[in-house]
């Protein structure tokens, strides 16, 4: 008796299975398949991933990408690398995607991309991986062109750092940064633009959390008697050295990366003493075209796109779409990559982030133009590794507080960024 | 590098503190404690506690001494917080370990004493928060003694490396002149022949606790007021608090204090050659130089 309900059950699913099928493939002729990593099991990943399908929604609306509807094949990585690399390699070798978007954390975009995109020459674009270790490996020649990311590197806060020393005109500064990935990035790049600018780094002094004491830490950057002193650091460890900098007589001139904006380091190191302390962080752009994002969202969600890399998602979905309308039918990975610079041109012609806009674009492509993307984070351009850079904004401690002090627009950051190199 | 001579005294005096009540429970209970640390963490957040309601029942006490930057609030608030701590250790002792003790076997107490650890430190969170805090928002600056080569000195860590020893020689006079502090060390030597001649043993082991719990909230203030509080002083301490047991020789006071100041020195004095990344390894090389060298440590003794 058992069995044969087993046997009817199954047979019932095939029938199901079979119609779906078949209805499938009678109503849309032509689909073209992209796949999604992305960590949708967890509360902050599931939204970047319905705003992807939001685009993917757009597109199909305003006619497809090469006259196919497009299908977002959307798997979850829960955030494990494992799982990730293996939703990739599924998508790629039984679904055949020649588009990969994700992940979200760096330590799962970077498997996915060394051991599923780059191996099966498939383009990966990702919304908020934001370690500069890909910099590295697309310098290297590992990438292949096959990697884009639309979430700005710690590149952008070393550089306003850099611009802050500048500005103020310091001649010497000693550096103490987190030991960790982080901490060892920001430092290595700091202490480059610092360079290209002409400040003397007089000491770098690494910063491990929990130590006992970092008085010996803080009097060895003390040592080359600096200007000012650039914190590259967490509140927890931030406190603790800068108010032994501040104790044994170091300079009140500071400047410090987005992670030191916090309450807690203002009321332990004292608002009395961080009159000269500037921090710098990377911005939502003040553009136009990232307004109609929020208003678009808005529209479609019916809530504020307040999580993390919303708006990131959101560009590097269209932006890739673009792409491979750029390619044309049936292009593979590395076409569609190579095709991300006649859409991000800053010589083209602009182009709106919507339905409209891709419409837009898909004439001006095909006629063999270029156009330039505006988007929910401004008008993105990725430099040579496929990276972007952001807008930034530079801030200071209030007694309620940061205020804002300057605001940086993309351009002003990029030629900033472009004039040190 | 007299500088880092300096930095590595305070640092010193801290870890000494930790590392004698460390030393009097491994001894006596003969068990390695890695919940010993935790109880600084308790020392400093109840005299954090009772700082701040001295400070606003009794104004006039929210004083600075000298030019500490204690107050006579903090003073009486680190009496209290002895003395809570102090019997805290108590408690967990009667909680956990004596009952492990009558059944279980060391290791089994080893791994009590982690658990317990974490127990308490997630308490700490749980109750006061992950953040920073500190006695007094007041950044003491420091005297400029040379300005080439840089040497500078804080009152605080002269007054905490005095106290440290004036600590260190009441408990050396107690250990050594007292029928109190025979049967302690009686109790550490063997504890049925302690318990033969007549000495309440569990009423000796109330005592190791008290004595180490209350030094170990000496050494949680004084992090306190040189460093910050936050929840993760006995995760960040308990390591270099054993290292300067095990290089003093687990039982000798004596061999604490110098542990304690060898260790700090060491990982000061390690920056002038090393970068500083590497600092925190520092401690237990200098575990295995000394084990190496001589396996009960510079003070310890071998035994059965």
């Amino acid at each position: 008796m058992k069995k044969e309900n087993g046997s009817f059950a199954l047979k019932l699913c095939v029938a199901i299975c079979l119609a779906l099928f078949a209805s499938n493939s009678v109503s849309q002729a032509c689909t073209t398949k992209v796949g999604a990593v992305l960590p949708t099991s967890v509360d902050w990943g599931r939204p970047i991933a319905e705003t992807a399908q939001f685009v993917v929604e757009q597109v199909n609306e305003s006619g497809g990408v090469s006259g196919c509807k497009i299908e977002m094949i959307l798997r979850d990585t829960q955030v494990d690398p494992k799982v990730g690399v293996d939703a990739a390699k599924a998508l790629v070798d039984l679904d055949g995607v020649q588009l990969l978007l994700g992940a979200v954390s760096s330590g799962v975009s970077m498997p996915i991309l060394t051991s599923v995109s780059v191996p099966s020459k498939v383009m990966q674009m990702s919304c908020c991986s934001s370690s500069t270790a890909f910099s590295k490996l697309a310098e290297d020649g590992k990438t292949k062109g096959l990697w884009y990311r639309t979430f700005a590197t710690t590149g952008v806060q070393s550089a306003v750092g850099a611009k802050v020393a500048k500005d103020r005109g310091f001649k010497t500064v000693a550096i103490l940064y987190k030991n960790d990935d982080w901490g060892q990035d920001l430092n290595r790049l700091i202490t480059r633009d610092f360079g290209a600018l002409g400040i003397k780094v007089t000491s770098a002094v690494a910063i491990n959390d929990g130590q006992p004491s970092y008085k010996a830490e803080v009097t060895n950057a003390l040592s080359g008697n600096p200007e000012a002193l650039y914190l590259g650091l967490y509140p927890n460890e931030g406190t603790a050295a800068v108010r032994e900098w501040l104790s044994l007589g170091g300079t009140q001139n500071m400047i410090m990366a987005n992670s030191l904006k916090s309450e807690d380091f203002r009321e332990n190191v004292g608002l009395q003493y961080l009159d000269n302390a500037f921090g710098t962080d990377t911005a939502s752009p003040r553009v136009a075209s990232a307004d109609e994002f929020v208003k678009l969202y808005k529209n479609h969600f019916g809530k504020e796109p307040s999580g993390p890399g919303l708006a990131n998602s959101y560009d590097a979905t269209m932006i890739a779409l673009l792409a491979m309308e750029a390619a044309g039918k049936g292009a593979t990975g590395d076409q569609i990559a190579s095709q991300v610079s006649r859409v991000t041109d800053p010589e083209g012609t602009p182009i709106t982030a919507d339905a409209a806009g891709f419409k837009a674009a898909r004439t001006i492509l095909a006629e063999g133009g270029n156009v330039m993307y505006q988007g929910a984070t401004g008008n993105v351009r990725f430099d040579k590794n496929g990276d972007v850079s952001a807008p930034a904004v530079v801030w200071k401690f209030t007694d309620t507080g940061t205020k804002e002090i300057e605001y940086l627009s993309l351009t002003e950051v990029d030629e900033f960024i472009a004039s040190m190199n | 590098m007299i500088q880092h001579l300096l930095d590595g005294i305070l640092v010193g005096s801290i870890l000494s503190l930790g590392a004698i009540g460390l030393t009097m429970v491994m001894h006596i209970l003969r068990f390695a404690n890695f919940s010993h640390a935790e109880l600084l963490s308790i020392g400093a957040y109840v005299a954090l506690v009772f700082d701040q309601m001295f400070k606003v029942t009794m104004p006039l006490m929210a004083n600075a001494i000298g030019s500490l930057s204690m107050t006579w609030a903090l003073v009486l608030a680190t009496i209290f917080s002895i003395v809570f701590t102090g019997v805290s250790a108590v408690l967990f002792d009667w909680l956990v370990f004596r009952r492990i003790r009558q059944k279980g076997e060391e290791l089994s107490m080893v791994f009590a004493s982690f658990g317990l650890a974490l127990i308490v430190r997630n308490l700490i969170g749980l109750i006061f928060g992950l953040n920073t805090k500190l006695y007094s928002q007041d950044i003491v600056f420091a005297t400029v003694l040379s300005r080439d080569p840089l040497l500078v000195v804080k009152l605080d860590q002269l007054a905490t490396f005095s106290i440290t020893l004036v600590l260190m020689v009441i408990i050396h006079i107690v250990l050594s002149r007292t029928t109190f502090g025979y049967s302690l060390r009686a109790v550490g030597e063997n504890p049925e022949l302690a318990q033969v001649n007549g000495i309440n043993l569990e009423r000796a082991i109330m005592a190791v606790w008290i004595i180490g719990g209350g030094l170990a909230a000496m050494a949680g203030v004084f992090y306190g007021l040189t460093n910050q509080i936050n929840p993760m002083i006995g995760r960040d301490l308990v390591l270099p608090v054993f290292a300067a047991t095990i290089v003093g020789g687990i039982g000798s006071i004596y061999g604490a204090l110098l542990g304690g100041f060898i260790v700090g020195l060491a990982s000061n004095l390690a920056l002038i050659i090393l970068p500083s990344g590497y600092s925190p390894s520092v401690p237990f090389i200098i575990i295995l130089a000394v084990l190496l060298i001589r396996p009960n440590g510079l003070f310890g003794e071998a035994r059965a």
